[in-house]
């Protein structure tokens, strides 16, 4: 009798442990990015560990790096059994979209259905899943939308009282500011898509939106377009004139801390801002923020997902895992931690601060989106764009000869 | 033992097959698959491979914006590399080899940098170069010169040099502990009887110190060429090859092209240029070292 006890109490344990293997073997990997703000790791936090006591069993192991490691590890594991379940990636063809060409991103169509994300998300983030052939990839995670942030004191003390609509009442007021003995705008030259930015918004405002997108997809001729040649030299214009010195040798997050003393007027960022704003304990009602004046109307900003590898075991654990990320419990819960508008449309905007309104407003208003040159353009190009702009702000490229040494970066790579 | 066995020549291969093998593994298998590759067209995701035969060599020598540019500062940073932190190890270690007080704290503390990992070394140089809170322009500030104040690595004219020096303060400890152990190698002997043969300072220095301390300067000579034609992580750290590609190294861009860029086959392509000029350089050159130390003998 007691034998079989003991071999019935073995068997059960030994059911258990296996059981319990098994719950471990639901392990959720998930690579993201380095949280750039302390908010957004204590919600990661709660929202895992929520998840893990509402399924038991079921582990998210987070695994975060900068932005080119990321990218570089993804490149490097993606097609083995290294792979992580999930992985965070921009949904601009540059980014997300070799990964997605490569067959590293799972077809999610299935989860779509199941969880009706089609009607859960905002409609131009939602886009970026659709825009592959064979399927429907990622999640929206997030939708950034890059505006001009202001100090109003430093655009009060240089005689400016409301913010510029056009580029030349833009231009009127650096150099305004400039006269009141402040340089208008604070960039990081060491991260190249921190000065990309200014790069990009200016080909917006010259070339107009639809000779910009041609540019961007590289359908149109760079050399062939007086509005690129433009673009360089009031781009040479602002690192020369604008720019707060020395801007190369300084990261985004400098160029921030010195926008915070009020070394500088203004900072082209992304709603993200406003929670770094607050993470620095500055006070967000002194500060403003402005659509970019392009004359378009055309908001600048990307999308951010989260995709799960074709190698995933665990596909439905990920995918159900993400519905929850994205539910609407959970989105209103953390609603201006992961940026200042929710992917989810079910989300409702009570009680925010003034400059998050201001955002939001913007983003209802604008006609359209132009993205990141980084998201636009294949990674071989974003690098040369790169080169040109800061051979530009550095005094080394003549902007005259930019647009023309852009297109023969592209015609020597036809394939992209 | 049998007599197999018990041959030198079967123990010796006994004793390094374990070396060997792990050589051939982590080592000699990677650089022929990176020959390999130097032949394909292949962007890390794929599961197949194109070959394109020569034109990833025809696109970094013909249309690469940045691999000459490369080439040049590796070319430079090679021979700064040579020159400076061997000499200055040199000097040091003939000071620290003199019966001074506090002589082995010393020696450790110009070590030190060489134990710090180059990511941190980079940082930490990163931030003394900051231009508006960094050391260095607060210095300048302190004494009354902000004019001279500089972008030290934002500034292409001086970017590959600002990082350099970093690179000495950490490498130069390294060529100082190699001299100093040569140093222990020099016969008292010699230096004695050429003492009493009325030899000075100089001329003992010159005809036998110098000549005893050979294959520890050829040992360091070696090394610098190699780790300098590897230079990666102090820029990779400081400017990232900025700015606008001005700093940037042919290591740094082969891992940029194959892992960043997604070119395998052009960052392959570039290794390969680098491992031929490293053996075409370094082989001939410990050649001619190994036939002069035989001529001293």
């Amino acid at each position: 009798m007691h034998r079989t006890a003991f071999w019935a109490g073995a068997v059960g344990l030994a059911a258990l442990m296996g059981a319990s293997s098994l719950a471990h073997a639901q392990e959720i990997r998930f690579w993201t990015l380095t949280f750039d703000n302390d908010a957004v790791g204590k919600a990661y936090q709660t929202i895992i560990s929520d998840f893990e006591k509402a399924n038991p069993g079921v582990t998210i192991k987070i695994e975060q790096r900068s932005t080119d490691e990321h990218k570089a590890a993804l490149r490097v594991a993606g097609t083995s059994d290294q792979a992580p379940d999930v992985y965070f990636m921009w949904a601009g063809l540059g980014l997300g979209g070799e990964f997605v060409k490569s067959g590293l991103a799972a077809d999610m169509s299935k989860y779509y259905d199941q969880y009706k994300w089609n009607d859960r998300f905002i409609p131009p983030v939602l886009a970026f899943s659709k825009q592959y052939p064979g399927g429907t990839f990622g999640v929206p995670l997030n939708f950034h939308g890059e505006t001009l942030y202001y100090n109003k004191a430093l655009f009060a003390k240089a005689g400016i009282t409301a913010p510029p609509t056009t580029w030349a009442e833009l231009d009127a007021d650096a150099d305004k500011l400039v006269a009141s003995g402040v340089a208008p705008i604070a960039f990081g030259g060491t991260v190249n898509w921190h000065v990309m930015r200014m790069m990009d918004a200016i080909l917006e405002a010259t070339c107009g939106a639809e000779k910009n997108d041609g540019l961007m997809s590289m359908k149109l001729d760079w050399s062939k377009e007086d509005c690129a040649t433009k673009a360089f030299q009031e781009f040479h214009t602002w690192t020369s004139k604008y720019f707060l010195k020395p801007f190369m040798g300084i990261d985004n997050n400098q160029a921030f801390n010195l926008f915070l003393q009020g070394r500088s007027a203004m900072a082209l960022e992304g709603d993200w801002f406003i929670g770094q704003l607050k993470g620095a304990g500055a006070n967000t009602d002194d500060y403003g923020t402005f659509q970019i004046p392009t004359g378009t109307g055309r908001l600048y900003g990307f999308g951010e997902y989260n995709y799960i590898s074709t190698t995933s075991k665990n596909a439905d654990v990920a995918a159900k895992f993400l519905d929850y990320l994205e539910s609407d419990a959970v989105q209103q819960a953390n609603l201006g931690i992961f940026g200042a508008l929710s992917v989810n449309k079910n989300v409702k905007y009570d009680n925010i601060d003034a400059l998050t309104k201001q955002v939001l407003d913007i983003f209802g208003s604008a006609k359209g989106l132009y993205v990141n040159g980084d998201q636009a353009f294949p990674l071989t190009e974003t690098t040369e764009y790169w080169r040109i702009i800061n051979d530009v702000a550095s005094d080394n490229l003549d902007p005259a000869q930019a647009a023309g040494q852009m297109q023969t970066f592209i015609a020597a790579h036809p394939a992209g | 033992m049998n007599g197999i066995t018990r041959s030198p020549l079967v123990q010796g291969l006994l004793l390094l097959a374990p070396a060997l093998i792990v050589y051939g593994i982590f080592a000699f298998y990677p650089m022929l698959d990176v020959v390999k590759l130097s032949f394909m067209k292949w962007n890390g995701l794929t599961p197949t491979m194109q070959f394109v035969g020569l034109d990833n060599f025809r696109d970094i020598f013909t249309i690469d914006t940045v691999f000459w540019g490369a080439l040049r500062n590796t070319v430079i940073w090679t021979v700064l590399s040579l020159l400076v932190p061997p000499f200055i190890g040199f000097v040091l270690a003939l000071a620290l080899n003199q019966r001074l007080w506090g002589r082995v704290a010393l020696r450790a503390i110009f070590y030190l940098p060489v134990i710090i990992a180059p990511i941190a070394v980079a940082t930490i140089w990163r931030w003394m170069y900051d231009p508006f809170f960094g050391l260095f322009n607060q210095l300048l500030a302190g004494w009354g010169l902000a004019n001279l104040a500089l972008d030290w690595l934002g500034d292409r004219k001086i970017a590959l040099y600002s990082i350099f020096a970093g690179s000495v303060w950490q490498t130069a400890g390294f060529s100082m502990v190699l001299f100093l152990a040569g140093l222990q190698n020099v016969s008292q002997t010699l230096v004695e009887a050429a003492r009493i043969d009325g030899a000075g300072r100089w001329s003992i220095f010159r005809y036998v110190t110098l000549p005893a301390l050979r294959p520890s300067i050829t040992v360091v000579l070696i090394l610098s060429f190699i780790n300098s034609l590897k230079a990666f992580d102090i820029v990779y750290g400081t400017t990232g090859g900025g700015p606008a590609q001005s700093t940037q190294m042919l290591a740094m861009w082969s891992y940029t092209q194959a892992l960043q860029l997604g070119n395998f086959g052009n960052g392959s392509a570039i290794s390969v240029v680098l491992l031929i000029v490293t053996i075409a350089i370094v082989i001939p050159y410990l050649r001619w070292s190994l036939r002069q130390e035989e001529k001293t003998r």
